[in-house]
């Protein structure tokens, strides 16, 4: 009987996945390719023949490329000193050095606006390109802490000691190069496809910071609206079909890449504890000094901006401290939702979110588990289905809800308040299943079968034996959906634009208008608001992380 | 073994292509046709929703107002540029959830018309109209409640004669001075873009020179490093030097010639006490005649749409659109203020374009692929 309702609850769990997931992208396709028609050439030529989308997939690969190799290098430093040298309140400061991450990428783009502004940086176009790039590399800076640090901090000093005494090892270039090099470049290669992919489909940033650019995603997003029409701009449609292909390949070469160098940092020399005596660095704090105000002056920035309001008289502008820009972010209007509703309307969405994707994606996780021993093959399939929405971007998935999902019942989807919720849920699912598988893999079925041996009631040991075992990373996928779901940008701004369930993400971003200044003011405050969430979830999440974690979560 | 997995992959893609062949797509929109019925039928919710743009006359004030005087609730869907308004009227055709559509110009209104994504509207106490809103266009679907005449404007403190010329012609945006120096709102994402884009096709046919066209200047422009932005706010704000965008964070004023309507520097002078540096430029045929229009949506509440018409074109809504949206009024008689230099500072040209509604209708598509070409070319 119990197995019975397990299978049930496994095949449930891969049918609603597949309906939520694959149907609306499915559906979206098939629409886009009914307007645009078959013909694939037309869908890549469109690319370049088109005034919109011209150079716009180079931008995109130029921009990404550039902010790998500017994350890598800054970060490169930074984990070294902490991983090789002893730090006060070295957890602390790994934890500002991560935050950047965890921040929703609008608050990131509305923080380094700031900055610009601060520097007087944004009258020069010049800079744009830069600033971009540098908000890249602030907003991936963790993925190269996170992946290269434990490798060095763990690694047994010995080593070195010993590789001192080998030829190949007499001088600092020769270690670099004969020893640590070949141990870090699979994390230092990891944590490059990760700021890869999120470079190659960054919005906000490049919607916010470098106007007249647009990577493939930007450009998706503000085309997207006339999509799916039969017979009405049919090139946008094929602009489209060749930019998604492009994007979905991109992301499946680097994720295949980031799952194949993962497997190899598994790496087989001897570790030590990370409590082995370590010396204090001498001139760490010119790299790790810099870093922390690199990490904290944008959020800064956008805490100060909120209480900053300009007054604008002919030729005279003064500057002064107030909370009107609070005043006005959350003061209802009949153009403008309150900042209020955009609050009550994310907090809703993410819980929502947490309730259908936490489980959702841990049912799964438990399937593939499950399946792993009976069925390797089916196993792997629908892990590998879990894993599809990673290839997709969000603007995609977007799109996916809007020409996918809406055009079955327009009127009943724009009534229905839960629509952004299918964005979320596509979005964050994945994620669960891979925090939530690999913590299921770990658990000894010793436990499992001794408990039963005992006579347990299977209830019993789900909750006194899987959970207790499972909590930490049950909370921090639970953090991670909350987080995601709120800082979600890309799909909302294509899924609400044409609703009045806004959020607060979206709110940063069409309160501002550049006239009144005003505006500017109250989306700093609205900023101030999603990033002290965030960092609420971010703390509470580091406490459930495993001291050792070199991976993304 | 290994055939019979290439075989299944075979399979696989095979039923994969043809479930994305548009064939439930084709369903789904079959399904909404068939409610797209010539007996308009519609249910008073008590509700009006409008999709618009950020058109700026739309203030709360008079929103109140228009909900106290009717019990309608009022709701926005607030989209980026006329363009979203039609996109989305597309994008629910037959099953709209909009009510009215304010915004959509004579360059876009030919669209929607051919498409049956408007309704005759039933409002009653229409009062005389200017003779010229009505040019355009003069049906039951879509009634005017602003106009302007799109042009372009200059900034006067640079383009004086000694650093930069006053051109006497478009094509002297071409030489090396305005390398660089002229931003316009693309014409496939704006609607002052679009209107240009109109001009100018009207100024080179009409420019005695049978051996180049309007795409031959445009792709000139191209090559003389012309900006093009994707709306008119950052064209004007951002870019162009003689408007208020250089007290605005962010104003990068590498541009001293910008696409914007021939009462902009009006505009301005209201606003700075009856100065202002910028001017509008009147080249013959190369302003537009730009009408905005309030129309009903097929499908929506055609009584809250209608009476919500006949507030706008009321006096005391209609006589406020130059200083609450910037617009010309489109009541017979009016007229912008003196106040400010507002009317001193505004320029109607002499010599706008004369293309007709029915030409944009015909022409537009190919215009703006021609446009596209010829900026991708050059």
């Amino acid at each position: 009987m119990l197995e019975m309702f397990k299978k049930v609850a496994n095949a449930s769990a891969v049918t609603i996945f597949i309906l939520l997931i694959i149907v609306p992208l499915w559906l979206a396709l098939d629409r886009l390719i009914w307007v645009a028609g078959p013909d694939m050439t037309n869908w890549f030529s469109a690319l370049n023949e088109n005034y919109i989308s011209k150079e716009v997939v180079g931008f995109t690969f130029l921009q990404a490329t550039l902010s790998t190799i500017l994350t890598v290098f800054i970060g490169l430093p930074i984990a070294w000193q902490l991983g090789r040298y002893e730090w006060p309140f070295q957890s602390f400061i790994k934890s500002i050095l991560t935050m950047p991450f965890v921040m929703p990428s609008i608050v990131a783009a509305i923080g380094f606006l700031n900055l610009m502004e601060i520097y007087d940086l944004r009258s020069n176009e010049n800079t744009w390109f830069t600033i971009l790039i540098l908000a890249h590399a602030w907003f991936n800076l963790s993925l190269v802490i996170r992946f290269c640090e434990p490798v060095l901090s763990t690694l047994d000093p010995r080593l070195e000691e010993q590789i001192k005494l080998l030829p190949n090892g007499q001088s600092f270039l020769d270690r670099i190069k004969h020893f640590w090099a070949p141990l870090l470049l699979p994390s230092v290669a990891a944590a490059a496809c990760m700021t890869f992919v999120f470079s190659f489909t960054s919005f906000a940033l490049v919607k916010l910071i470098t106007l007249g650019e647009n990577t493939i995603e930007s450009m998706m997003a503000s085309i997207g609206s006339s999509a799916g029409i039969e017979g009405y701009q049919v090139s946008r449609n094929e602009i489209i079909l060749g930019g998604s292909i492009i994007q979905f390949t991109v992301l499946l070469i680097s994720l295949w890449l980031m799952s194949y160098l993962q497997q190899k940092r598994q790496s087989l020399l001897p570790k030590a504890s990370e409590k082995i005596a370590k010396k204090r660095s001498r001139y760490g704090w010119f790299v790790v000094g810099p870093a922390i105000i690199f990490a904290i002056a944008p959020l800064l920035a956008i805490l100060v901006d909120s209480f900053r309001v300009q007054t604008r008289e002919q030729d005279n502008v003064t500057e002064s401290w107030s909370t009107e820009g609070w005043e006005y972010a959350f003061k209802e209007t009949v153009s403008l939702s309150s900042g209020w509703d955009a609050l009550i309307n994310s907090l809703s969405y993410a819980f929502v979110t947490l309730a259908i994707a936490l489980p959702l994606g841990w049912i799964l996780a438990q399937t593939i588990k499950d399946l792993e021993v009976k069925s390797p093959k089916l196993a792997r399939i629908i892990d590998v289905t879990t894993m599809l929405p990673f290839a997709v971007s969000s603007v995609m998935i977007g799109l996916g809800v809007t020409i996918g999902m809406i055009k079955i019942n327009p009127e009943f989807f724009y009534q229905l308040w839960f629509t952004p919720v299918i964005a979320h849920v596509m979005i964050t699912t994945p994620f669960v299943v891979r925090i939530i598988l690999p913590a299921l893999r770990s658990i000894e079925p010793a436990y499992d079968e001794c408990a039963m041996t005992l006579g347990v009631t299977p209830f019993k040991r789900l909750i006194s034996i899987k959970i207790p075992m499972l909590r930490g990373s049950i909370i921090i996928a639970a953090i991670f959906t909350l987080a995601m779901s709120m800082g979600e940008f890309g799909a909302s701004w294509v899924v609400t634009r044409n609703s009045d369930w806004t959020t607060l993400p979206i709110m940063i971003d069409t309160i501002r208008e550049a006239y009144k200044p005003i505006t500017n003011t109250a989306s700093n405050a609205i900023a101030s608001v999603l990033m002290l969430i965030a960092l609420v979830l971010f703390t509470w999440a580091e406490k459930f992380r495993p001291k050792r974690d070199g991976g993304m979560f | 073994m290994v055939k019979k997995m290439k075989k299944e992959f075979a399979c696989c893609l095979l039923v994969s292509m043809m479930m994305v062949s548009g064939c439930l797509t084709e369903k789904i929109d079959e399904t909404i046709d068939d409610l797209v019925t010539d007996d308009y039928q519609f249910v008073d919710d008590g509700e009006l929703i409008i999709v618009t743009y950020d058109v700026s006359g739309l203030t709360d004030t008079m929103i109140s107002t228009f909900e106290n005087d009717t019990g309608y609730d009022v709701k926005l869907i607030k989209l980026d540029d006329a363009g979203s308004i039609l996109d989305h009227l597309m994008q629910y055709k037959g099953v709209q959830i909009a009510d009215l559509a304010l915004g959509l110009d004579n360059t876009y209104l030919q669209t929607a018309l051919d498409n049956g994504v408007l309704v005759e509207h039933i409002a009653q106490n229409i009062p005389e109209l200017d003779e010229k809103a009505l040019i355009p266009y003069d049906g039951p679907y879509a009634v005017p409640f602003d106009q302007g005449y799109m042009c372009l404007n200059y900034d006067t403190q640079i383009v004086d004669g000694v650093n930069y010329t006053v051109p006497t012609s478009l094509w002297d945006l071409t030489e090396d001075e305005w390398k660089g120096k002229v931003v316009f709102p693309s014409p496939e994402t704006s609607s002052p873009g679009r209107a240009f884009m109109t001009a100018t096709t009207d100024y080179f046919a009409n420019d005695n020179d049978s051996t180049t066209d309007w795409t031959d200047w445009w792709s000139a422009m191209a090559a003389n490093d012309v900006i093009i932005t994707s709306g008119w706010g950052e064209a004007y704000e951002t870019h162009y030097t003689g408007g208020y965008g250089e007290w605005i964070d962010g104003h990068v004023g590498d541009a001293h010639i910008v696409v914007s309507y021939c009462h902009s520097p009006g505009v301005e002078s209201w606003y700075n006490g009856n100065w202002t540096k910028s001017a509008a430029l009147d080249l013959p045929r190369s302003a537009f005649h730009q009408v905005e229009y309030a129309a009903a949506v097929h499908g929506g509440n055609l009584n809250s749409s209608s009476e919500f018409i006949e507030y706008l074109l009321s006096e005391q809504v209609n006589n406020n659109m130059p200083t609450e949206n910037f617009m010309y009024p489109v009541l017979n008689g009016s007229d912008l203020p003196e106040d400010g230099g507002y009317r001193y500072h505004s320029v109607i040209p002499a010599h706008p374009a004369e293309v007709s509604a029915e030409e944009i209708a015909q022409n537009m598509e190919s215009w703006l692929e021609d446009w596209n070409r010829a900026m991708v070319d050059a």
